[in-house]
């Protein structure tokens, strides 16, 4: 029998790795979008919004199935991790309140009257409804990148020793302290350029695709505006990456030791159990280094040459290094679900001793909030299996469908063009 | 309106601000997700005609809904993760429930979803692409079914919040001064692992079919409503072949609504939950009682007692202010108002599929008159109205708990109902406020989501003359 907790990391890591690329490309259009058809009334250049015109055609489908990932990471999270869930929703409701309230219920009709208001409203209308959705699209990842800081560093968290809860403590939260969380900025900036750039380069190597056969304009200016937007906000993303990177070193010892291979020189020997990761990920992220160098390569080349090869590289790489980045980071918390502080773990050693402080980093692990005692789920499979087997058959399938519909659709839109 | 005497006064005013939130998002989400499976179901019954009539007609119709199907979709699933989200923000510990007792559900859901959200796209991006027309028809029959099977799982959680599944153990650790994690005493867990199939056990059944017909009898109401609009303006024969399929459509689900799965219905709540009977019955009596009509309904005699109301200690009733709703909600909007919408769309389809004979009768010709230039204001209206008065009935009936269980009093009592409750300890954040603003900005988003999906479609059907614009395909 598969462990409970590779299965659970395995799901939502596979839900996590379809729905980021989804989102990354949602949010990266949100701003492009607008700024497309901003360029082409300053310029008085017709091809910037119809290319801003033909893209919005897919905002709405790759939102929906973006969101559906989302969704199904929400189930998962509920279904595997009911406490872990709970205690984020009670303690950080607002955060999930405001990314739910602006990010999706107005973005959505936004995106939808965007789409549908194209050539219908005035040009200074339409762009002032384009950049209002790409800034409620925006409020997205300004909230759950708060809650994935949060687990970085639980910054503002209070805990409470309680003999009436079956964890031995409460929880309790001051929203303030959890925004000044110092991994959230960096992380918030990376997720952004980088989102912003990998739509950039998605856009430049479907447009150099076709500009390789077709020589026209249209496909010319599309491949070397992709060109220029990723470049530029890759090398943002670079930035923000290793301040992030920065900040994981100095406030959450077992990401940066998963990731960099060693424990940061400021942990004590003795915390070394502690906060031991149970992956090594330092290969992934050498592979991450060398794979953003070769899409740095790559465009630096397709901007003086276009070729389908060079093209056909950059569209695999670029989701492959955003899907990889984001995996090990996701990863490197294992065997936490939540990193605990060394600060805290000093404070409550020496406020409630060592067992106490022991006992609360045991319930910010995985395996132990999974509470594999009351996990209904868990339970089925354990005396089910064939409902895990069915499933992931099922997850394969569907995935591969995606792929396929995907294709048609741009195939068939080509077609009919 | 007071849950529980116990609670401070402040609790109480959070609980009703927190239900309204949620019940007007449910309901805003409901109409959506209905407009969604009665849209795209004319969508695929309109190609299935096409198909074996060969008429133009059909086509059109089942392309243009099939679009109209995908914009409540993709705005009825964000609204779904609002929804969802109320339940992460405002019924926290809903979430622990989930996860120790009913996520089997939740869990097949995902698949419905993904069966929804990738052949919806592929059924409207393809008509007239695929040669075979049968196979066309089959990609949206699956996307129809993964809309279907969605509700149908979601429908079972519903049911057993109203009606505690077989199997289902709930445990109130406050006796032994227990919590989970200090967020709730409650622990709902089941007999034995297998037993989290019984989320879909028969009452269940009853419950979910009786939801789905609602949810499609509603917008084929609403649909009937408009053709029947511009027929009576227009008169063009393509209206009054949609007429003759949907209006008997609305009778015919009407007809298995009020007669079977109503009466079924009936019985569950007779038979599970005695209190909900009191209340939404109007049985405001103490102690037993004789109903002569419910007990002639219920058993075939006149003489049968119940237990009223009162019987019950105010913390467990559900509350009744700031009227007497959940009787005007069950009996005047759903049941007077569901019999009057199945004598509407009885009486049109007579006259729709029976034209030659009746009209030859001058009383059958006033009445289809009349029934013709009413029909598209009270049709939908008491189809969204009864629609409305089930749901408030079925969800606000069973408050405050939930996972609602009746049991028989060792002292000769009514039936102890037991649950989880909605309050502190139970379901709700304890951490949670909401300021007027808050309330006041969610509601606005609850209202305007559905309103744009509504103008999104108007945008989609209206007949309208476009500036020729340049539009590169990818």
């Amino acid at each position: 029998m598969v462990s409970p907790v590779v299965v659970t990391v395995a799901l939502i890591a596979w839900a996590f790795s379809v729905h980021l690329p989804l989102v990354y490309t949602v949010l990266g259009l949100g701003w492009l979008l607008p700024t497309l058809e901003l360029l082409g009334y300053r310029s008085g250049r017709r091809t910037y919004i119809d290319i801003a015109h033909g893209l919005s055609n897919y905002l709405i489908a790759v939102y929906a199935i973006g969101g559906v990932f989302g969704t199904i990471v929400t189930v998962f999270l509920a279904g595997l991790l009911p406490v872990f869930t709970n205690i984020a929703g009670v303690l950080l409701w607002p955060i999930w309140g405001i990314a739910i309230v602006f990010g999706v219920a107005i973005a959505l009709p936004l995106i939808g009257l965007y789409y549908r208001s194209f050539n219908r409203l005035s040009p200074i209308k339409h762009i002032t409804v384009g950049y209002a959705m790409a800034i409620t699209l925006t409020v997205i990842p300004a909230m759950f990148r708060l809650v994935f800081a949060f687990i970085n560093y639980p910054a503002g968290v209070l805990i409470t020793p309680s003999s009436a809860s079956n964890t031995g403590f409460t929880l309790s939260v001051n929203l303030t302290e959890t925004l000044s969380n110092p991994t959230y900025p960096p992380l918030l900036l990376a997720t952004l350029f980088g989102a912003i750039a990998m739509t950039g380069i998605l856009l430049s190597s479907i447009h150099g695709w076709r500009y390789a056969s077709s020589r026209d304009e249209y496909h010319e200016l599309g491949h070397r505006v992709g060109n220029i937007v990723g470049l530029t906000f890759g090398i943002l993303y670079s930035i923000f990456v290793i301040w992030y990177l920065y900040t994981v070193y100095q406030y959450s010892p077992t990401v940066a030791w998963s990731i960099l291979g060693h424990p940061p020189s400021y942990l004590p020997s003795t915390f070394y159990d502690l906060y031991k990761p149970t992956f090594n990920l330092s290969w992934m992220f050498y592979m991450n280094i060398v794979l953003g160098a070769i899409i740095l390569a790559l465009l630096v080349v397709s901007i003086k040459v276009t070729s389908k090869p060079i093209e056909a590289l950059k569209l695999i790489l670029t989701p492959m290094l955003m899907d990889s980045a984001e995996v090990m980071n996701g990863l490197a918390h294992v065997p936490y679900a939540i990193v605990p502080p060394v600060t805290a773990a000093e404070a409550l050693i020496k406020a409630y001793g060592l067992s106490f402080a022991l006992n609360v980093a045991k319930w910010l692990t995985i395996s132990q909030l999974l509470t594999p005692q009351i996990n209904a789920l868990l339970s089925l499979v354990s005396v089910q299996p064939g409902l895990l087997l069915g499933s992931l058959v099922f997850f394969a399938f569907f995935n591969a469908l995606l792929l396929y519909v995907i294709y048609a659709v741009l195939s068939w839109r080509r077609s009919s063009a | 309106m007071g849950y529980s005497p116990l609670l401070p006064i402040t609790w109480n005013v959070i609980l009703d601000e927190a239900r309204w939130l949620s019940a007007i998002g449910i309901l805003a989400h409901l109409s959506l997700a209905s407009s969604f499976l009665g849209t795209i179901l004319i969508a695929v019954v309109a190609e299935f005609l096409y198909l074996t009539r060969h008429d133009k007609d059909w086509y059109d119709k089942a392309r243009m809904f099939s679009v109209v199907s995908t914009i409540f979709f993709g705005v009825g699933a964000a609204f779904g993760t609002l929804v969802e989200f109320g339940l992460v923000t405002i019924w926290s510990n809903f979430i622990t429930i989930i996860g120790s007792a009913i996520v089997l559900p939740f869990y097949l859901e995902l698949f419905a979803f993904l069966t929804e959200v990738i052949l919806l796209p592929l059924y409207v991006f393809t008509w007239g692409k695929v040669r075979n027309g049968w196979v066309h028809w089959v990609i949206g029959l699956a996307a129809a079914f993964g809309g279907y099977w969605s509700a149908y799982n979601i429908l079972a959680v519903m049911a057993s919040l109203s009606m505690r599944p077989p199997g289902m153990i709930v445990q109130n650790l406050a006796a032994s001064n227990q919590t989970i994690a200090g967020l709730t005493s409650y622990l709902v867990t089941w007999a034995k692992p297998t037993d989290a199939w019984n989320m879909f056990w028969w009452g269940a059944n009853v419950f979910i079919f009786h939801g789905i017909l609602a949810a499609a009898i509603l917008t084929w109401s609403v649909v009937s409503a408009i053709y029947l609009y511009g027929y009576m303006h227009e008169h063009r024969p393509d209206q009054a072949k949609v007429l003759k399929v949907l209006i008997p459509g609305v009778a015919i689900m009407t007809a298995i609504e009020g007669f079977v799965l109503g009466h079924d219905q009936g019985e569950l709540v007779l038979q599970f939950d005695p209190l909900k009977l009191a209340a939404i019955e109007g049985m405001f009596w103490k102690g037993l009682k004789v109903d002569p009509l419910l007990s002639f309904l219920a058993y075939g005699t006149f003489n049968h007692t119940f237990w009223g109301y009162y019987s019950w200690p105010a913390n467990v009733r559900p509350p009744l202010a700031p009227f007497d709703f959940l009787p005007i909600f069950y009996l005047g909007f759903m049941v007077t108002l569901g019999v009057l919408l199945g004598v509407w769309s009885g009486g049109l389809s007579l006259w729709y599929l029976f034209n030659g004979f009746f009209s030859r009768f001058h009383w059958a010709k006033v009445i289809a008159s009349f029934l013709e230039r009413t029909g598209p204001y009270t049709m939908p209206l008491f189809a969204a109205l009864a629609s409305i008065g089930g749901a408030v009935t079925s969800e606000s009936g069973r408050v405050p708990f939930i996972l609602v269980e009746s049991s028989p009093s060792l002292n000769g009592g009514p039936p102890m109902v037991t649950g989880v409750p909605i309050y502190e300890g139970g379901l709700i954040n304890p951490n949670l406020s909401l300021p007027g603003w808050l309330i006041a900005l969610i509601i606005v988003v609850e209202v305007a989501m559905p309103a744009l999906a509504v103008y999104m479609v108007y945008l989609y059907t209206r007949p309208r003359r476009e500036k020729p614009t340049q539009v590169v395909e990818y």
